[in-house]
């Protein structure tokens, strides 16, 4: 439990390090001459200090170099002095024969120090100054040194020889491990025959395996070998921009082993030196981001990076973090047993105040343990693997565990969790669920609705957030809250007696008031020294930075730089944003292309989504990208027809294989649908709507917002079929259940499903009242697009109820057309226009041999419009049209073209087979 | 059966053959069975007779009950006689002596290297032995040096790549005896090959039995009872030793039990068959009996340390603190820095409560052995006694990391859990306990109270425990008592009623009385007069009557009401109108 606290922060002498020393040696050798020997300029010998400035800057990384690395370095530092460094490295180490010389060395360190007090210093000096970065280094070493023991002097001494060994052996050393497997698989089938390897590489796996080192690769196969040696040089690489892409990939490790950073090499650096802490928990912290940013693509194996924290934890039994990066990786290769086991297993040993930054070290705590975050780590994971029950269950007794042990920090989290849960599961479900619990929390609101407890959740989680200083939860609670406001409809909270007014609104100000808030965060945080930083990633990035400008680069540095801007690039290396933060804006991008489709603007949806495609691509989350896509495609199937849709769909569906597909899957079947209730192929969208239907029931419970959609859909087919009863019949009870489980929005949409209905029904009185009700709706709830396309159902219900009301329908179109036009989808656009159309034909006082052209526009609009959305029955509609124009103009032949038109759309439109197999 | 005249010889040529081979503990093993087989005529001495009588009195107590009534399982089996082997040498060459003696002062490396060029087998084995037991010395010394902040470091056996490959090396041409066998075994197992150490391991064994340590090697790597049946082995009497001891460690104690008596038949006076019969005994719970053993065991083995950790524990059960404290003074003299020593004496000062100084014990037998798992569990439970709840969670926790099947420490896992107030989360580690030991009534008793407390509160959940818990004799009689008042919580009275007659056979049973009693009693004649059934609600009220306190004045009125129900009068109107 103690292992944090024993030696925090411990520095060990290492032979890297000993080579610093070395090279410190060279660089400020103790004579103090002007310029020392081997350097022929004083930019020359900058350039080594700025060198070993970085090497020390990066000793807390958890990878050492290996000698030949440094070697290699010191080739692009050094130019022309660079063999003399080289040789006089390797001799400095060739001459430390026993234990005895390294005293002598140490004794020799402490001479290139500077006095501290001496006060005269000549201009051309060179005086390694005490307190400077090299100095503290140099004095850190000394001191790591002397604090040794006459076998820590031993250790070092025979770490120092496998060091030199290695480089020497470096180039033989890939056969060798091959070899090594080899045999090894030959040794399990107990084939003795083929042992005979050469005895050069005998010697050499005996040498390194004597050295105190596990091969780590000595039961997996080969593939798998491969496999990890892709992925850990990629995390070495650049954990932040590690490519995603396969291509990527096979770059990174073809550079890799180039640089020869095998995975089997690290882990050989690892079990030969002990590292400090610091460096363990920093790169852990590196390879939870990993996990997490990983498990989309395919290629990221979790098999690998678990047999890697196997071996960590062989190593470093009292470091209790692994488990939790264990449970990590189980959880998302879907191992509910596993990931159970390793989440009971940190919390016990660790009783939660080991790794966990959201908390700040107080020492009254420490008496009870912080088992309540395990109870919301519990919690959440139950949700993620479906056991939403479990996991309200759970979550309640964190809530009263936290409240008892005053953990306002948990509290705050495990409310949030809890309303996301709530939130997420769906109304149906949650009201069945929240009637078991004996919650605190919940059962003071016993009698709101779920809804209603979300919001005071949220609220409640807001206000302990904001006096903590949670910036991360702030934010992240803002954006919650901006979803809520967006999603659920206010109603004025007293509402007593008959004169209380009913009405419903949404507030579009306070979502924006609250995505903005939530966006404040990275302002925030790059003020504020924080807590997340991670010295040991930090350090490596200073690395590279500085390898940058010289000679070419160790590292594949530019394989991201393409994709992230400039700007977060340097965020990247100088502020360090943490992959949550950068996560979290990222979200409440996607939410700001949300409501803005919500409120009827899709240029404004899609300009969000691919600003968050570009910028935050990278360290989103695999369910935020998918929702990404989700709605660029959305707005191609609008805006560009089904077949740049289904295109993009593809892409999308390799992309996101390994996922649950449920959201993709959604999409397809809704494309699928439109595109079938479009070409007339209606036994095709019954079948795709019943999917549909399926989807919205889980075993997790009914998602009544996908139910609504399914008959909604139905309704469509049906009137698409011309069963006009039957449509209206589906389109009552659908208003019903919106009334009953208080989805006022969807209510908009089925009043305007209605109107429709009568109004291709002919009943264009009946029509009229729901078309009100329905703009009446959207003007309440600010949903302008719906509301534009509701005025031209009012006005195409106006035109159905004569000629004479012409001029009217056409005085509601022209004021809803800016709408339209700018925002919306071809179809409406195409309707707006044939409507127009329509109105100018049908109006007694319109000639149409004076003013063909306002008509003829209109109608070649719609008609490119709706070619490519392959909406056969509209698009028949206008050649109709346009022919008649045509017609009466007397233009024959282009009044044939458009009959011809007009024919195709038609047969189409009766024979739609053909569309259906390139569908299916 | 395996006639005792050849036991006896097959074991003392072996005790030779081992210990020339310096495997000590095998030796040692070997020569307490040698004196355990029954007394040989041939050569009677007055100090034999007097160690065997020493114990024939306790032992004729306890045999009548079953060893004899068990039928012997091989009678008339013939069991494959394995023929001792030659010594390949009879007279031991100069550097085997001189590298002997290296070896017996400890200086491993020195007589590994005495016998560099040797080619008798003796001599390869005590060579690559030596060389083994250099690499393990070795090691601990490093663990000590290299402990870094993380706890473990990777110290490993230097010599355990050389030793595999020279092993490897001689078992392909053939020239590695069953010695070299079992070390090539060992060194496979510590290389974590496990599959190939079972097969040189069995290969060792099959082709000589007699060297227990192969066959404990053995048994460590049979976690499982399939991996136990897959292995192919000759018929030996040896093999029956492991078998028992197999199963004990797979916690099949009744198929345990029924192998080491039939050995008895052979070694009637083994200590160690005596020793391990005690164990299973102690799983079973039968403590009264394993005292006894442990006292017949201390008489005829008064320095015995080995498993005296287990009678300690069963005297904190009885909570003899006399006896334990003669028993740790004994071990104490005896040995003080053996595990098992310091585990006793931490039991001892936890019966007293003093807490602290069993940690202190715990802590050092720990030091001593850290994967002593009884040593991890104790301290969890002192860890609680002194409501220090994480160090009690991770001690427990590092039990069930040994060795996950133990239920005392997934018990003790949730019983921490619950004190923190968090019962749901404990109600995992209940489950979990409970699945290594599905039939002990107080787990489940312990789960269902984990259900009934105020922050769940889900009782239908308990009742099912409860249920359970009936169903496994539950010995303190709480779950019927539990049922009983849980259906009377929810209203359901029939159920509750019987629930508590139940209860009450069973107090009738053990002749116990006590509020519980009165409960029962007070409930069963009100409910009994409430549904009209005047003579059992009598029955209760009677019986009632005998003790005094407010419960009589109750039963009494109650016997009042059911007069007045009888004969028909609202008892209504007999309150007001005076007669």
């Amino acid at each position: 439990m103690a292992g944090l606290t024993r030696t925090a922060g411990a520095f060990a002498v290492t032979p890297h390090k000993i080579s610093v020393c070395i090279l410190l040696q060279i660089y400020a050798p103790s004579a103090q001459m002007s310029l020392p020997f081997p350097f022929s300029s004083v930019s020359q010998h900058n350039r080594l200090g700025l060198y070993l400035l970085s090497l020390t800057k990066s000793c807390d990384d958890i990878f050492e170099p290996k000698l030949e690395e440094l070697i290699n370095q010191l080739r692009d530092v050094g130019e022309e002095m660079d063999a003399w460094l080289t040789d006089h490295l390797t001799n400095r180490f060739s001459s430390l024969a026993s234990p005895d010389d390294l005293l002598n060395f140490f004794n020799d360190m402490r001479g290139i120090l500077g006095s501290p007090d001496s006060g005269v210093v000549q201009d051309d000096q060179i005086i390694l100054d005490p307190n400077s970065n090299l100095g503290m280094f140099v004095r850190r070493c000394i001191l790591a040194f002397n604090l040794l023991s006459f076998e820590g002097v031993c250790h070092l001494f025979s770490s120092i020889e496998d060091y030199c060994k290695e480089a020497h052996s470096s180039s033989a050393q890939f056969d060798g491990s091959n070899n090594d497997l080899e045999s090894l698989t030959h040794y399990d089938q107990m084939d003795m025959e083929i042992y005979a390897i050469d005895k050069a590489t005998e010697e050499l796996e005996l040498q390194k395996n004597a050295s105190g080192s596990v091969p780590f690769h000595l039961h997996t196969p080969e593939a798998i070998f491969k496999v990890i040696e892709g992925i850990t040089s990629g995390l070495r690489v650049s954990p932040k921009e590690s490519s995603r892409t396969r291509k990527k990939i096979t770059e990174a490790t073809l550079v890799s082993s180039a640089s020869s950073s095998t995975v089997e090499d690290t882990l050989v650096d690892e079990s030969l030196f002990l590292r400090t802490n610091l460096q363990i928990q920093g790169f852990l912290m590196e390879q939870a981001d990993a996990i997490e940013t990983h498990r989309s693509s395919s290629s990221f194996s979790s098999s690998s990076i678990e047999s890697f924290l196997e071996q960590l934890q062989n190593l470093a039994p009292e470091l209790h973090r692994v488990h939790f990066l264990r449970y990590l990786n189980k959880l998302h290769s879907d191992d509910y047993f596993a990931a159970l086991d390793n989440l009971l297993r940190y919390f016990d040993y660790s009783a939660g105040t080991e790794g966990f930054d959201l908390v700040a070290p107080s020492a009254d705590c420490s008496m009870y343990g912080r088992y309540e975050i395990g109870l919301l780590c519990l919690g959440m994971m139950h949700f993620r693997f479906g056991h939403p029950n479990l996991a309200l269950e759970v979550l309640t007794e964190a809530v009263r565990v936290s409240q008892q042990l005053s953990n306002d920090t948990c509290l705050a989290y495990t409310l949030a969790a809890m309303s996301n849960l709530l939130s997420e599961m769906g109304i149906a479900s949650a009201s069945s669920v929240l009637g078991s619990s004996y919650s605190p929390v919940t059962s003071t609101a016993s009698s709101l609705s779920v809804q209603q407890r979300v919001y005071i959740l949220l609220k409640e989680s807001l206000r302990r957030a904001d006096s903590l200083k949670l910036r991360r939860l702030v934010a992240s609670n803002h954006l919650a809250m901006a979803k809520f406001e967006l999603m659920h409809v206010q109603r004025p909270l007293l509402s007593f007696g008959p004169k209380a007014s009913m009405r419903h609104k949404t507030c579009p100000v306070s979502v924006c008031k609250e995505i903005r808030l939530g966006a404040h965060l990275i302002s925030d945080f790059s003020s504020e020294s924080s807590t997340m930083t991670v010295d040991g990633s930090l350090s490596s990035a200073w690395l590279k930075d500085l390898q940058k400008p010289w000679g070419p680069p160790v590292v594949s540095q530019d394989s991201g730089s393409r994709k992230s801007s400039t700007f977060f690039k340097l965020c990247d290396h100088s502020v360090s944003i943490p992959g949550s933060v950068s996560q979290l804006i990222g979200a409440s991008y996607l939410l700001r292309a949300t409501s803005w489709e919500f409120y009827g603007s899709a240029p404004m949806a899609r300009m969000n989504t691919l600003v968050y495609a570009t910028l935050f691509g990278d360290s989103s989350s695999s369910s935020d990208a998918e929702l990404a896509y989700l709605k660029l495609i959305q707005h191609l199937a609008l805006y560009k027809g089904h077949k740049d849709a289904f295109a993009a769909l593809k892409i999308a569906e390799e992309k996101f294989l390994t996922v649950s597909k449920s959201k993709i899957l959604l999409l397809k079947l809704q494309l699928l649908h439109e595109r079938a209730l479009h070409c007339g192929n209606l036994k095709l969208a019954q079948r795709m709507c019943n999917e549909l239907g399926g989807l919205a029931s889980t075993a997790m419970g009914v998602d009544m917002e996908l139910k609504v959609e399914a008959s909604l859909r139905e309704a469509r087919i049906l009137l698409a079929a011309k069963q006009y009863s039957q449509a209206a019949n589906v389109g009552h009870s659908l208003f019903c259940t919106c009334h009953k489980f208080n989805l006022q929005i969807e209510k908009a949409s089925v009043l305007l499903l209605l109107a429709e209905i009568h109004k291709k029904s002919g009943n264009s009185v009946l029509g009229l009242p729901y078309a009100l009700a329905s703009i009446s709706f959207c003007q309440s709830f600010n949903l302008d697009l719906l509301r534009a396309s509701a005025t031209l159902t009012l006005a195409e219900l106006w035109l159905g109820l004569g000629s004479n009301h012409a001029k009217r329908a056409l005085d509601l179109l022209h004021g809803a057309f800016p709408m339209i036009l700018g925002h919306g989808g071809l179809e409406l656009r195409a309707r707006a226009y044939i409507f127009e159309a329509n109105c100018y034909l049908s109006d007694p006082s319109f000639s149409v041999s004076t003013d063909s052209d306002t008509v003829l526009d209109s109608l070649r609009q719609a008609s490119d419009e709706l070619e490519s959305l392959e909406y056969h029955e509209l698009a028949a509609e206008a050649s109709y049209l346009m022919a008649m124009v045509y017609d009466k103009l007397g233009r024959v032949e282009e009044r044939e073209e458009a009959a011809s038109l007009f024919k195709k759309h038609i047969i189409a439109l009766e024979n739609p087979q053909d569309v259906e197999q390139n569908m299916a | 059966m395996v006639s005792k005249e050849s036991c006896r010889n097959e074991i003392r040529a072996a005790i030779r053959q081992l210990s020339d081979r310096c495997l000590y503990s095998a030796a040692k093993w070997a020569g307490e069975q040698l004196v355990g087989i029954e007394q040989d005529p041939s050569n009677f001495t007055p100090s034999n007779t007097r160690f065997q009588r020493g114990s024939s009195s306790i032992r004729r107590r306890f045999s009548t009950n079953e060893s004899i009534s068990t039928p012997q399982p091989s009678v008339g089996f013939s069991q494959a006689a394995t023929p001792l082997p030659e010594e390949d040498e009879t007279i031991d060459g100069d550097l085997y002596l001189l590298a002997k003696s290296y070896f017996d002062c400890r200086e491993y490396r020195r007589a590994s290297h005495v016998l560099r060029d040797q080619t008798s087998k003796k001599s390869v084995f005590l060579h690559f032995y030596a060389l083994y037991l250099a690499g393990e010395k070795r090691k601990e010394e490093e663990m000590i040096e290299l402990e870094g902040p993380l706890g473990k470091s990777n110290a490993i056996n230097r010599e355990l790549v050389s030793l595999e490959r020279d092993l490897s090396a001689l078992r392909r041409t053939g020239a590695i005896d069953s010695f070299g066998l079992y070390l090539y075994g060992v060194v496979l197992k510590e290389k974590g090959n496990e599959t190939l150490a079972i097969a040189s391991l069995v290969e060792s064994v099959n082709s000589y039995p007699w060297n227990w340590s192969a066959w404990s090697e053995l048994q460590s790597l049979c976690t499982s009872i399939e991996t136990l049946d897959r292995l192919n082995l000759n018929n030996h009497w040896m093999k029956d030793f492991f078998l028992g001891y197999a199963y004990q460690e797979l916690r099949m104690h009744t198929e345990s039990l029924a192998k080491y008596d039939y050995l008895q038949g052979i070694f009637s006076f083994s200590n160690y068959i005596q020793a391990q019969t005690a164990k299973a005994q102690y799983s079973l719970r039968e403590f009264d009996q394993v005292e006894i053993m442990f006292e017949e065991l201390l008489r005829n083995d008064p320095y015995r340390v080995e498993d005296m950790d287990l009678y300690s524990n069963v005297l904190y059960a009885k909570e003899a603190c006399a006896a334990l404290s003669y028993l740790a003074h004994k071990v104490f003299l005896t040995d003080k820095y053996r595990p098992e020593s310091c585990c006793i004496i931490g039991n001892y000062y936890s019966l007293k409560g003093q807490h602290e100084k069993a940690v202190m014990y715990f802590r050092r037998a720990l030091k001593l052995n850290k994967k002593y798992l009884s040593a991890w569990t104790l301290m969890g439970h002192e860890y609680v006694e002194m409501k220090n709840t994480p160090a009690a969670i991770d001690a427990y926790r590092r039990a069930v990391d040994i060795n996950p099947s133990d239920y005392r420490a997934w018990y003790g896992l949730g019983q921490a859990y619950e004190m923190m107030g968090m019962p749901f989360y404990a109600l995992h580690y209940f489950r979990k306990s409970i699945f290594f030991l599905p039939n002990d009534s107080r787990l489940w008793i312990a789960m269902a109270k984990c259900y009934q407390t105020e922050q769940l509160y889900m009782l239908e959940e308990a009742i099912k425990c409860y249920k359970r818990a009936v169903n496994c004799t539950d010995t303190e009689g709480i779950a019927l008592n539990q049922l009983a008042k849980l259906h009377q919580k929810l209203g359901r009275n029939e159920e509750a009623a019987y629930y508590f007659e139940k209860d009450l056979e069973r107090m009738d049973a053990e002749g116990l009385e006590g509020p519980n009693m009165f409960e029962a009693l007070v409930f069963l004649a009100t409910h009994f007069k409430n549904h009209k059934k005047f003579e059992e609600a009598e029955v209760y009220c009677t019986r009632l009557l005998d003790y005094s306190g407010p419960e009589k004045e109750k039963a009494k009125s109650l016997l009042r009401g059911i007069r007045m129900a009888q004969t028909g009068f609202p008892s209504m109107d007999l309150e007001h109108f005076p007669i």
